[in-house]
């Protein structure tokens, strides 16, 4: 009986439950199952930023450790958000200084971060351990130098793919020399040269050191010397990875690779000179991730170091690879559970490299484990999609990116819609689907009807009319992010869905045919969902109800129209005219 | 009246699936449908039923891609004074439209489809953006030349050259853009080049006025999309500078917005070399109108705040300031 049982010791069970969504579930059996697990909850996840405010978390989570915050939409990160849409970490991070002095962890996804946030991180959180900024921007080297001065017990400071001002590369220098607790640098991002000998120390008295990324400026004829501190090192992302030819180095690079026992992921290869490949051969056997998509190398390089790869389980390549190196790799690399094939040359139409549906199908095949796709091409077939779903019945993942829009199947010229029905009917595990190529309503009509486990779907330049996306949304059960961009779905299909928004957490759709009143009367039934209408067109109150909407980002939450719009975001719930 | 281009794609269909085909005659507004008497030319479907009505409606479905030939065309007549709509039908397929199908050809289950149409039945190709509703994303399609030689049909005439880019798209974010160029953008000794440029004006005090300044939407990022505005034009159009890599591309895809016709073929842009009835300028950080082009690209891009295509005779105000500037910027 739950009134008999001591609250230690359920917080006891309760501290070995630490997925998300179960700690939700267990704070919904009962109110005293959720009293007790909200005081022992030590890690908050919020999808997005505007679901909820930093007040209502502290509220319900007084004991919070680590916050992780997502904030701009997906499309983001393709130019298709405007800058001052939102996602400020300040106001946050202001609650939780006077809320959490003893906050130790804090992970940020597209979100806007202030040099200010960053030194109040730095001040206000005795214990801080660490920092993650993935995506981020509006912070410089100056608040690094902050993070590095203040925290005594850092252990993790990753800047992935954020865009920092970068002023110098002093902020490094800053870690003191009683600064011996780091575990993971990731500084890849930055284009400053940093100082050589301050690394150097810095990495020599971090003996927990085991991800080291480092920029583009630390030269490749240092790496060694890196090395030599750090032989225990896990994962590491290289420098450039150029240099003059001379043996000299590379054998010293080679046998300093030899020495790193441990290592399992590497990454980096920015400007990579194919003469100093073969200096890491010699971890190949053991690597387990390996990130090649900077490295502009020729399919036959590529394909020596695949090919040397038997543990491989994720790999990143640029389409260099081509099809007879991924035809290499579905031979060689049985492990393989994650692909991403990047475009070297997006911009343009016509193949610069030998790089079809073809690599995909080959690798379906071979690499048994396969779960994970991200494929950008040029061509592509039913039969081949056809083939993938069969041949990878456990893909949970699959975003194939055909770079011309609409593009139909090249062999038939039908649309795709066979192909990625295939992909739904024989991929019951999927999560995540991206679509591309010449697509009518009808693949819409099997993704709702096959595409149950489906949690994150892409859309863009596909379908015919509102009947496309009425299918996603009454059928998709499992929907939590839907983004779409370029289709012609508008309102019938929003205004028969409503109450499903509800049920996800966000739904973005550019350049559809929404109309602005279709707008006005979503927000109008669902008072818990946040209707924003971006329009840089500059006229939004004047505008008739007819007039489409350029970009519409819904979302549901409890914390009600936010405070910081920019002028271009108009909430519906706001409007003026709706409001007579 | 107006006609739209449309196809009816036929696929493996599912067995409980009916679709009908409506057709209908002047600016009736049947039992079914009909389509919007405004005439717009947006490509909507239109579904007259009510949620309820699900269970026995059929939605008719209107494709604006032509297929390759392999699909039967059913008949051939002359559009005039016919409209193109979607409609409802019930059950079997029909309903209340039946009596206005044009039956003809095909077998068996084609019997109650009207039309299929192909880009032969229509002068001209109309299909320019009839899916994207905003200014800010125009379609561009480069043209299909795959390695496979397989030709597009319908969309052919619409295709512009290559070069152009729609806004994000691919899809590949800021860290995996342009590798090669990128390479070009971020070597060491470039950078120590144009990072006093970049960071002048820049005083770093850490402090509200960042979080202020964040809020008032002032960014420190270094691409964006940026306004163009004509002079008599009264709409101004966003160009998403990150998706070009040169001063070229850029003209090219701003003579696309500004000056060329649907139909018109397309000519080389004569915007940068001082030829045309226009020129391009630019306001920098500072506030200063500049002629484009005149700097390095990267230089360009971060300094540039919003275009401006200035009518050439109003130039000749430019070119003094423009010297001046220059001077500025040597000193």
């Amino acid at each position: 009986m739950a009134l008999s049982f001591p609250e230690e010791v359920l917080e006891h069970v309760f501290s070995f439950i630490t997925s998300h969504t179960d700690r939700n579930t267990v704070s919904l059996v009962c109110k005293s199952w959720y009293e007790i697990e909200r005081w022992c909850r030590r890690r908050v996840f919020i999808g997005n930023c505007y679901a909820v405010s930093p007040g209502i978390m502290i509220r319900r989570f007084p004991e919070v450790r680590c916050v992780e915050l997502k904030g701009k939409p997906h499309f983001a990160d393709f130019n298709l958000v405007p800058d001052g849409w939102g996602g400020y970490f300040y106001p946050w991070v202001c609650e939780m200084s006077r809320a959490y002095p003893w906050l130790e962890e804090i992970r940020l996804k597209r979100m806007v971060v202030s040099d200010e946030g960053l030194e109040l991180v730095s001040k206000a959180f005795k214990n801080f351990k660490v920092l993650v900024l993935s995506s981020c921007e509006g912070f410089s080297t100056d608040g690094l130098a902050a993070i590095a001065a203040n925290c005594r017990n850092l252990r993790e400071l990753d800047l992935r793919e954020s865009e920092v001002e970068d002023l110098s590369g002093h902020w490094l220098s800053h870690f003191p020399d009683s600064c011996t607790s780091l575990q993971s640098l990731n500084m890849s991002c930055l284009s400053s040269e940093v100082s050589f000998s301050a690394l150097q120390r810095l990495i020599a008295r971090s003996p927990n050191l085991k991800t080291l990324r480092l920029n583009r400026a630390v030269p490749l004829e240092k790496l060694s010397t890196l090395l030599h501190r750090a032989p225990q090192l896990v994962e590491l992302g290289t420098g450039a990875y150029s240099a003059e030819a001379r043996p000299d180095v590379c054998s010293n690079l080679a046998e300093a690779f030899s020495r790193c026992k441990e290592l399992k992921g590497l990454s980096g290869f920015w400007d990579v000179v194919p003469f100093y490949l073969p200096a890491i051969y010699s971890v190949c056997s053991r690597l387990t991730s390996l990130n090649l998509s900077y490295a502009t190398i020729q399919s036959p390089d590529v394909t020596k170091i695949v090919t040397q790869c038997p543990n491989l389980q994720s790999l990143s390549v640029l389409d260099y690879i081509e099809d007879t190196g991924l035809n290499a790799l579905s031979l060689s690399c049985k492990d393989l559970r994650e692909l991403r094939v990047f475009p070297s040359d997006p911009f343009v139409a016509d193949a610069n490299v030998s790089l079809t549906e073809q690599g995909l199908v080959a690798v379906s095949e071979g690499c048994y484990k396969l779960q994970s796709v991200l494929y950008f091409c040029r061509q592509m077939s039913n039969s081949a999609l056809t083939t993938i779903a069969k041949n990878r019945p456990n893909l949970n993942c699959f975003r194939l990116c055909i770079l011309e829009p609409r593009a139909p199947d090249y062999l038939t010229l039908e649309p795709l819609d066979n192909g990625f029905g295939a992909i739904v009917e024989n991929c019951k595990q999927l999560q995540r689907l991206s679509l591309s190529g010449l697509l009518t309503d009808r693949v819409f009509e099997y993704i709702g009807k096959r595409a149950k486990k489906l949690e994150m779907l892409s859309i863009a330049f596909a379908g015919d009319s509102d009947l496309g996306l009425h299918h996603v949304l009454s059928g998709c059960d499992s929907l939590r992010k839907l983004e779409i961009r370029d289709c012609p779905f508008g309102d019938k299909a929003l205004l028969a869905n409503v109450s499903k928004l509800e049920t996800m957490r966000s739904l973005w759709m550019s350049s559809c045919s929404v109309s602005l009143g279709a707008c006005k009367r979503l927000s109008q039934k669902m008072p818990r969902l946040n209707v924003e209408v971006i329009d840089e067109q500059g006229d939004l109150d004047s505008r008739p109800d007819s007039s489409p909407v350029e970009k519409l980002y819904v979302y549901r939450t409890v914390a009600g129209p936010r405070l910081d719009m920019p002028s271009f975001i108009r909430n519906m719930a706001q409007n003026p005219t709706y409001m007579r | 009246f107006f006609l739209k281009k449309i196809t009816f794609v036929k696929h493996n269909t599912l067995p409980n699936m009916d679709v009908t085909l409506g057709l209908l005659n002047g600016g009736d507004d049947e039992d079914g449908g009909g389509v919007p008497s405004d005439g717009s030319t947006t490509n909507r479907s239109i579904l007259t039923g009510s949620k309820e009505d699900n269970n026995n409606n059929n939605m008719v479905v209107m494709s604006s891609e032509v297929t390759s030939s392999s699909y039967p065309v059913v008949g051939d007549e002359s559009l005039d004074g016919l409209e193109l709509g979607l409609g409802l039908g019930i059950g079997g397929g029909g309903g209340g439209l039946k009596s206005k199908m044009v039956a003809s050809g095909g077998g068996g289950g084609w019997n109650q489809y009207a039309r299929i149409l192909t880009a032969k039945d229509f002068p001209t190709s109309l299909v320019s953006k009839q899916n994207s509703c905003s200014s800010s994303s125009s379609v561009n399609i480069p043209n299909n030349s795959s390695s496979s030689g397989t030709k597009r049909t319908a969309t052919d005439s619409v295709s512009p050259p290559n070069g152009t880019s729609v806004v994000g798209w691919p899809p590949v974010s800021k860290a995996h853009r342009m590798p090669s160029l990128a390479s070009q953008l971020k070597s060491p000794t470039e950078n120590f080049v144009s990072k006093p440029e970049q960071n002048k004006s820049k005083n770093r005090t850490v402090g509200l006025k960042d979080y202020l300044d964040e809020r008032n939407g002032i960014s420190n990022k270094k691409y964006r999309s940026v306004k163009v505005n004509m002079d008599g034009t009264l709409i101004g159009r966003k160009v998403d500078l990150n998706a070009h890599t040169s001063y070229e591309m850029l003209a090219q895809t701003l003579h696309e917005m500004f000056f060329r016709s649907s139909a018109e073929a397309v000519k080389p842009s004569r915007l940068l070399d001082g030829t045309s009835e226009f020129v391009l300028t630019y306001e920098d950080k500072d506030g200063d109108c500049m002629l484009v082009g005149d700097v390095p690209w990267e230089m360009f891009l971060s300094s540039v705040k919003r275009l401006r295509i200035m009518k050439n005779s109003d130039s000749n105000e430019l070119a003094p300031r423009f010297e001046e500037n220059n001077q500025r910027h040597r000193d």
